[in-house]
């Protein structure tokens, strides 16, 4: 059953077409990672896909409706987790659901018991229950992204768009952040969306693969049509060796929580 | 002048380097030091006109200040001095500035302890009913300050009173929350109350509530609505979007998005900014005294009136003594607001006290 539903979608910023003609069907619960060097598009298509953006052309389908502006459902995890220095990683939390509650009972935190123990669950998912009552400024970048992460689950989505989560993480991190999300994405049956430029977290952690390069769709596939040309294909001249870990290579090895604060 | 140095620096450079290789040196290089060499003169030129120009209007200035040919009076002006430093005679021969007089002044007129209303707390042995009496039938906690007291109620109630109107004001003067004409009903609204300086609301507000301290904490509350709102506003300008466009990906409503995505983010920010009015709003508290709404500043004044300057001079060591103190308070706290340090308690503050001057010092 198809889920998301973009045909011909275009993004133009004056003379610059960031997304050109760009069309994909996706079903529930996919796993999703889109590749591409920087300014090949892959945050417009999220920011798009987000309703943050409203397309140029073309036309975005999210469970039968159009996307002309941000939902409820469409949960988005940013580069830079924007997420609120000065609150606590359980305000944050909670801040996901505001949408369902009014305006005083949110500001005064007195959403009822239920919401409350969502979003603290919300932050055992990326294991951060303990330390939900410190501040997010003082936490580490890969703690700041996973309270990132709790507080788009508490929104209670069903898409999660994740534009370039680990980027700015160290690789021990990024692991970790890239985990949590997988779990997260799996255990609450989440169609996501996820940009990311390394591709060994990519090819371990995708489903199915969409690449672009100048605001083009050039490729669209499962796990085992990614392979080395591809990836050439993707990002052109320069040297991808060691960028490509086969499936007999070290993409299997557990995943090194060690280096996560 | 400076084009002068540069001339002779390079011509003299110049011919040290021609003495060694004069032909050496390529055309380019050469040409390259004339450019070099013209751009600074015409930048000296331009800078000596600029001052010069700077000259003429200080002195066009100085003509409409009637400074040109002051009614310049010295010797009133060292007698009134005199009057200000009193001198006394320790032990019949040591000339010294009389403290004395100050302090009786101080004490006499009330100035920083109402001993009055403070009797009712520091008694011994501890009277219940009395400080029960203090708290809550006197409401002292401002009087036992006496006149300073009043002084700092009058810029205490109007930081209270204007803040929440500064808030509103703030938040809907910005581009962010109120659309671009739109915004500028608010901020209009904070220019023209910016343009009337507080002792002129308080003159505004005297019919209303009488020449005394209640107009002029309603003056100061109004003035703290133009000049805090305005302090919230630029704030706010300088927020980030990421924040802001999270909040949206959520679907929160408009006013939420604004709270969570926008005030969160400054929230320090106004405190600080809050407690930095509070400061000034105690300054100005002195200055609408002057003009009779009470506290130390109608003190100063009528002392002045009755050309009594020692009194004058007492007067104005306790204002220097409460503006200080409201700066100390304000300041650490404001610091404390701002440092990421995991705050510390009262206790700690107090007994770690000694450990931190020493190790202050020895920085």
């Amino acid at each position: 059953m198809t889920y998301i539903e973009v045909d011909g979608l275009t993004k133009r910023f004056g003379d610059t077409v960031a997304l050109d003609d760009v069309s994909f069907e996706v079903p529930a619960g996919e796993f999703v990672i889109v590749l591409g060097v920087s300014g090949s598009g892959k945050s417009t298509l999220l920011r798009t896909l987000s309703g943050l953006l409203s397309p140029t052309e073309g036309e975005i389908l999210i469970d039968g409706e159009p996307m002309v502006e941000p939902r409820p459902e469409v949960a988005m995890i940013f580069q830079q987790h924007n997420i609120i220095g000065d609150m606590t990683a359980y305000s944050n939390s909670l801040s996901g659901g505001v949408h369902r509650s009014g305006f005083l009972s949110s500001v005064l935190q007195l959403q009822d018991e239920g919401e409350k123990h969502r979003a603290l669950d919300a932050l055992d998912t990326v294991g951060l229950l303990d330390e939900a009552e410190q501040k997010a400024r003082r936490m580490s970048g890969g703690q700041q992204q996973r309270v990132g992460i709790a507080r788009a689950l508490v929104q209670q989505p069903n898409v999660l768009l994740a534009d370039e989560p680990v980027a700015s993480l160290d690789p021990g991190s990024a692991q970790s952040v890239m985990d949590y999300l997988r779990t997260a994405s799996d255990d609450r049956d989440l169609t996501t969306f996820c940009s990311l430029h390394q591709v060994n977290i990519a090819r371990k952690f995708g489903h199915r693969f969409i690449g672009l390069r100048d605001g083009e769709k050039v490729f669209d596939g499962y796990r085992d049509d990614l392979t080395i040309d591809v990836i050439d294909d993707l990002y052109g001249d320069i040297d991808t060796e060691g960028m490509f870990v086969r499936d007999d290579g070290d993409a299997d090895v557990p995943t090194d929580e060690v280096a996560t604060s | 002048m400076t084009t002068d140095t540069t001339d002779s620096d390079g011509a003299s450079g110049a011919a040290a380097a021609g003495a060694d290789s004069a032909a050496d040196v390529p055309n380019r290089i050469t040409e390259q030091f004339e450019n070099i060499k013209r751009t600074r003169r015409r930048r000296a030129l331009g800078w000596t006109g600029l001052l010069a120009f700077l000259a003429f209007a200080t002195l066009q200035a100085f003509a409409a200040t009637e400074l040109l040919n002051p009614d310049a009076r010295l010797e009133t002006f060292t007698d009134s001095l005199t009057g200000f430093f009193p001198i006394t005679n320790y032990f019949g021969v040591i000339p010294f500035l009389d403290f004395g007089q100050y302090i009786e002044f101080i004490r006499q007129e009330n100035l920083l302890y109402d001993p009055e209303i403070g009797g009712l707390l520091f008694q011994f042995p501890p009277n219940p009913v009395d400080i029960y009496a203090f708290f809550f039938r006197e409401l002292g906690i401002f009087q036992i300050f006496g006149e300073a007291g009043i002084t700092l109620a009058m810029g205490f109630v109007g930081t209270v009173l204007g803040f929440p109107f500064a808030l509103v004001f703030g938040t809907l003067g910005s581009e962010r929350v109120t659309p671009f004409p739109f915004n500028f009903i608010f901020r209009g609204t904070m220019s023209f109350i910016r343009a009337i300086p507080a002792i002129i609301w308080t003159l505004i507000f005297i019919p209303f509530l009488g020449l005394g301290p209640a107009s002029a904490a309603i003056a100061i509350a109004f003035d703290t609505i133009g000049n805090l709102g305005r302090l919230f506003v630029d704030e706010l300008e300088e927020i980030e979007d990421g924040p802001i466009e999270a909040m949206r990906t959520t679907g929160a409503s408009k006013p939420q998005i604004v709270f969570f995505g926008m005030l969160s983010q400054v929230r320090t920010a106004f405190i600080a900014w809050t407690l930095y009015i509070f400061e000034i709003n105690v300054r100005i508290g002195v200055t609408v005294g002057v003009i009779g709404a009470g506290g130390l500043g109608y003190v100063l004044t009528s002392q002045q009136n009755l050309l009594r300057f020692t009194n004058m001079m007492a007067t104005l060591l306790a204002i220097f003594l409460l503006i200080i103190s409201v700066e100390l308070f304000s300041q650490r706290l404001r610091s404390r607001l701002r440092s990421d340090d995991v705050e510390m308690g009262i206790w700690e503050l107090v007994t770690g006290f000694p450990r931190r001057m020493a190790d202050s010092m020895l920085k």
